[in-house]
């Protein structure tokens, strides 16, 4: 006899396992085609020409021998485009300039034209003369009493501040004062809980300006067809909101604007909002009747991309003897430079830390967000959460030594944990807090090398060691901000059961499509290259909020989870109704409908889906999905559960600390990150990598330079990102506290590593070295001069308005 | 010759105003084009391409590639000396077994130099002629007392000239090199018995990065004293310099706690460094005095 043994089919998971990023050949290769080397048959080249003044009234623009120029086709300044409307949240800024320009990259004219080439020779042309108007250079400068306005009222023909209507956007009304936006969020009682601490602190802390720096500079092409519809190629984070942005802008139905995203070199935050060379980009197309190119050079990305935000904090805080802590009250002053971008909401975010990140039965938060002339900050990967994180890490240090307790026993007595609501309301549903502290500290020994450095303080040599912890609390759920947070997915199964995944979500370089494929196929039991990934053009994938707030994991793999899922139900239903067995019997394993209990195929599921096509009542596979998170709108008071689920970490953070030069070396990290589940080991692990290395460029290297409005050091030769051989050893480890409403129980990770490494690495060269400092960035001279007691301690009295 | 005006649609205001490109085979061809004058010299083009680019540095007429020209590239032993051709790159430079048997420091200041990318392509030639105070090969090669050589052909026939490299500098990106004149070599005399040289350079990270500071420091080590001594420090005046003082606080003295202090004393009142986007006046002068004792404190010990 020869009988072969019959097929199983084991149950095998992809969950967890390291996966390959689908778009990783081709970017290794160098074949991935970004918008740099699109070419749109007829597209024109732009430049613009940006302001030579910091503050200035425009007397004149002469754009006369530009147009003369041979190879220019169109020259645009504020008086050829009557009709722009005003961009960014608070609605005080208008893409062209025409009576005032506000900072140094404010845009005055552009230029549309055959090469770069030309159309950079043409802004030479352009004349314009200024009346140069007193700068404002910081915030304080700018909440002085009488301070020159950034934003004054138009006059009337009397020379008297025009009113116009109520709900006229500042651009066109003006702004009576330099406060761009407030602030305020309390709960518990301060002063009780005041005069119920043994201990207060109470320093000020000074963060400053760093950027994206994008390997994938900005850049869009905008077309317009014969019928006025709009396409545009855009390396935007959020294609459905600015579809709906720009038709208003160009006061045309949302319909008939397309957005198509070619890959995108990195984003981090930085394309989240329009900024003027995209909708400048449209009027210059829309004159030229030719599509029409922009791509930022880099010393236009480090002049005109947004920055994160800078901040000056003052922090008071307090404690028992017995290590509860008893309040907190926050005063921040946000530089919100000339226009008004995400940076301003930072304390969204911030808040939260403050309220929330330990049980804290008072927090009172205030902040004020001033014009300045300065460049203007928008949303950065962590979005305000370093800043708050630095401030609140070292206090917690501070006071755990005032009242002589270990600087992790003291955390651990605050930490939050699961079934906790906060103060600011939200509700922790699963929070592995106390085990990244627990996880995060045994290995990396740091209570013996705590009290080891302590000791070795004074002994010979100029190298001290240092190591410090910090902790973190972020959305990791997605964030109610918009109508909706959701996200749409629409699958369908071809006749040889490949998948194509339709989803809202964009990839910019974070590994969503890997991610996303992953979690389809480990519900239909398909190996990920069965998966195609479509997610780059508004015109075909369903709606998704866009690329922020750590949710694209949680929120875009929800709904291809409840796509997949209706999928499997209709595949398992059909198998069942073919084969005449129990659909609750059968399960998608290996490229086969198999009978769950034993394994043992049933049909190829390819074969299914042509038997399903070309039958009588021929059918498709083919589903959608739209998921929105449980979280809720905070109310006006800023307290609500924001987020389906929060990510929670610890890092430490190990230097040694030359005296002599006041270089700081990081030497390595551990990290323990609570991430609800590990879904692709690999992604997530490079995610937790570079996020380390872009805090530790925030905490060590990275500066914008920002003197009198005037960027000093807008090139990668002086603007410091940290370069391999300073990339710390890292020991990366992750608590899984299985949340039940992620997917597969994950949790959102994209923003977290970022966000404790400069207050870890803070608290490290104090244990190196007993000196504290309070502003960043840590550089060679500044941490030199804070241990020959040669800086200036950042100094700011709480202050709001009245 | 490829000659790119007539493609240019307005000349004067186009960035690129090259009218002829030149790329010679012999230093002969090389010279005679030199002497003709208006001439921008592309060596490795590290330090010209951004520096044009970003308007720094105007096109002259003619760009000379002097990639080609024969027998300006390489590492020999001429005499009592080491022969460094200009075209040799900084990659090299770092890996030549004679730079790493009689300069050493040279290789380790080649080592710390910017990136594989820029060492690939750099020329020792171009960094010299660059003139930066902050270039990173000019500080060892000032303290192993190297000279430099200078070809022209002014009358029809190649002449050459030589000059110490301490006195080539002028200011930054200024140099004594005559417009006809090309750089063709450095020579470096070959160590004497007891010869030491450090190199340091300070910036905030270990790669691609400007010096804060440099220092260089060479002399004759016997009996645990230094003499024939030459200190130099980068990026603290507007060229590369000597430290004359610095030096005679340490000539012919026993290297001991109190002769470094005051050495390194010296060497913070001696230079007059200036604030910039890297760092202060301050900081550098500070630098200049701890790395000082430090780099002496390694040489007392070794």
């Amino acid at each position: 006899m020869n009988v072969a043994e019959k097929p199983v089919i084991a149950a095998a998971s992809l969950i967890g396992q390291r996966i390959q990023k689908k778009d990783a050949p081709e970017k290794a290769a160098g074949k991935t085609r970004y918008i740099q080397d699109m070419v749109v048959p007829g597209m024109l080249h732009a430049k613009i020409l940006r302001s030579s003044r910091v503050h200035a009234k425009i007397k004149s623009i002469d754009t006369s021998a530009a147009k003369a120029l041979p190879g220019v086709h169109v020259v645009l300044t504020a008086a050829d485009v009557p009709d722009q409307q005003p961009i960014g949240v608070a609605r005080d800024h208008l893409p062209l300039k025409g009576e005032r320009v506000r900072s140094l990259r404010d845009e005055i004219a552009a230029v549309a034209a055959d090469s770069d080439e030309i159309a950079e020779a043409a802004l030479k042309l352009i004349r314009v003369e200024y009346e140069d108007l007193p700068v404002i250079a910081t915030p304080e400068d700018a909440i002085k009493p009488g301070a020159p306005l950034i934003h004054p009222a138009p006059l009337d023909a009397h020379g008297r501040p025009q009113s116009l209507p109520p709900k006229t956007p500042i651009a066109f009304a003006g702004k009576a004062d330099n406060i761009a936006m407030r602030f305020d969020y309390t709960h518990g009682d301060i002063a009780q809980a005041e005069a119920e601490s043994d201990v207060v602190v109470e320093d000020s802390f000074q963060l400053h300006y760093v950027t994206h720096c994008c390997m994938g500079v900005s850049g869009v092409i905008a077309e317009f067809d014969a019928s006025g519809n709009l396409l545009m190629y855009s390396n935007t984070q959020v294609p459905f909101l600015h579809k709906r942005e720009f038709a208003e802008y160009l006061n045309i139905d949302p319909s008939r604007v397309r957005i198509i995203q070619p890959p995108i070199g990195g984003g981090f935050g930085s394309k989240l909002d329009i900024y003027p060379f995209e909708v400048i980009c449209i009027f210059l197309a829309r004159a030229a009747k030719r599509p029409v190119k922009m791509v930022f050079t880099r010393e236009e990305e480090f002049l005109a991309s947004p920055t994160r935000q800078p901040v000056l904090l003052t922090l008071r805080s307090g404690c028992r003897k017995d290590g509860t802590l008893t309040f907190r009250q926050v005063h921040t002053l946000h530089d919100n430079g000339a226009y008004t971008s995400w940076g301003a909401t930072t304390p969204f975010v911030m808040m939260q830390t403050f309220s929330s990140l330990y049980r804290v039965p008072a927090c009172d938060y205030h902040t004020t967000v001033v014009y300045t002339n300065n460049p203007y900050a928008g949303s950065f990967r962590g979005y305000g959460n370093l800043q708050a994180t630095f401030a609140i890490e070292q206090h917690m240090d501070m006071l755990a030594e005032k009242i002589g307790m270990d600087p992790l026993d003291f955390r651990m007595k605050n930490a939050q944990d699961v079934g906790e609501v906060t103060g600011q309301g939200m509700e922790f549903k699963s929070c592995g807090f106390k085990e990244c502290l627990t996880t995060a500290a045994e290995r990396s020994d740091y209570r013996k090398k705590h009290a080891d450095n302590i000791a070795n303080r004074n002994a010979r040599g100029p190298v001290k060691r240092g190591i410090g912890i910090a902790s973190m609390l972020h959305v990791g759920g997605g964030a109610k901000i918009y109508p909706s947070d959701g996200c749409g997915t629409i699958l369908k199964l071809d006749d040889f059961a490949n998948v194509t995944l339709i989803t809202g979500a964009s990839e910019i370089g974070q590994g969503s499509e890997t991610v996303l494929s992953q979690l389809v196929c480990e519900e239909l039991g398909l190996p990920i290259s069965a998966v195609t990934v479509v997610n780059n053009d508004t015109a075909i994938t369903p709606w998704d909020v866009g690329v922020h707030a750590s949710r694209t994991t949680f929120i875009a793999g929800n709904s291809a989870i409840g796509a997949a899922r209706k999928a499997k139900a209709k595949i398992l239903a059909a198998a069942a109704k073919k084969h005449g067995c129990g659909e609750a019997a059968l399960d998608l394993r290996g490229g086969f409908v198999v009978v769950a209990e034993t394994g043992e195929p049933v049909v190829e599921l390819a074969r299914l889906m042509r038997n399903l096509h070309f039958s009588d009542k021929a059918e498709l596979v083919m589903t959608t999905f739209y998921y929105e998170p449980p979280s809720v709108h905070q109310d006006k008071a800023f307290k609500g559960d924001v987020s389906a689920a929060y990510a929670w970490a610890a890092q430490v953070v190990e230097v040694e600390v030359d005296t002599e030069t006041g270089i700081v070396k990081m030497t390595k990290v551990t990290g323990t990150h609570d991430v609800g589940r590990v879904l692709n080991r690999l992604g997530l692990e490079g995610q937790i990598e570079g996020g380390v290395v872009m805090g530790q460029g925030y905490a060590l290297t990275e500066n914008l330079i920002v003197e009198n409005g005037v960027t000093r050091n807008p090139n990668f030769r002086d603007y410091k990102l940290v370069t391999a051989p300073e990339i710390p050893e890292m020991d990366i480890t992750f608590v899984e506290s299985m949340d039940g409403e992620g997917p597969q129980g994950a949790k959102g990770v994209g923003e977290a590593p970022a966000i404790c490494i400069a207050a870890a690495a803070a608290n490290a060269i104090h244990n190196a070295t007993g000196v504290r400092i309070f502003g960043l960035p840590f550089t060679p001279e500044a941490v030199y001069r804070a241990l020959r007691g040669k800086s200036d301690k950042p100094h700011w009295p709480a202050w709001k308005p009245e | 010759m490829p000659d790119c005006t007539t493609n240019c649609v307005n000349e004067d205001i186009l960035t690129m105003t090259i009218e002829r490109y030149a790329a010679p085979q012999s230093l002969d061809e090389a010279l005679g084009i030199l002497q003709q004058g208006e001439v921008t010299i592309l060596a490795g083009g590290t330090d010209l391409m951004p520096q044009t680019k970003a308007g720094r540095i105007a096109f002259k007429p003619t760009l000379m590639n002097i990639g080609r020209v024969a027998g300006l590239k390489g590492v020999s032993l001429d005499g009592a000396y080491l022969r460094i051709g200009a075209l040799t790159t900084i990659s090299e430079l770092l890996r030549d077994p004679l730079v790493v048997q009689h300069a050493p420091v040279l290789a380790e200041a080649c080592d710390q130099f910017a990136s594989d990318q820029i060492r690939n392509a750099g020329t020792l030639g171009g960094n010299i002629n660059n003139a930066s105070p902050a270039g990173d090969t000019l500080v060892p090669l000032i303290v192993l007392d190297a000279e430099v050589e200078l070809a022209s052909k002014p009358n029809g026939s190649v002449t050459t000239r030589r000059l110490p490299l301490a006195e080539f500098f002028t200011g930054p990106g200024r140099t004594k090199r005559a417009a006809n004149e090309l750089l063709t070599a450095v020579r470096v005399p070959l160590p004497q018995p007891g010869h030491v040289a450090r190199f340091y350079k300070f910036g905030t990270r270990p790669a691609l990065d400007i010096s804060t500071i440099s220092i260089g420091i060479a002399g004759i080590k016997r009996d645990g004293a230094l003499t024939d001594i030459r200190v130099a420090f980068g990026a603290v005046a507007p060229t590369p310099v000597r430290a004359p003082r610095t030096e005679a606080a340490l000539e012919g003295r026993p290297l001991d706690a109190e002769a470094i202090a005051a050495a390194a004393d010296t060497a913070r009142d001696e230079v007059s460094p200036i604030d910039d986007v890297r760092a202060t006046a301050w900081y550098r002068k500070e630098l200049i005095h701890n790395m000082t004792r430090r780099m002496l404190d390694h040489v007392a010990k070794a």
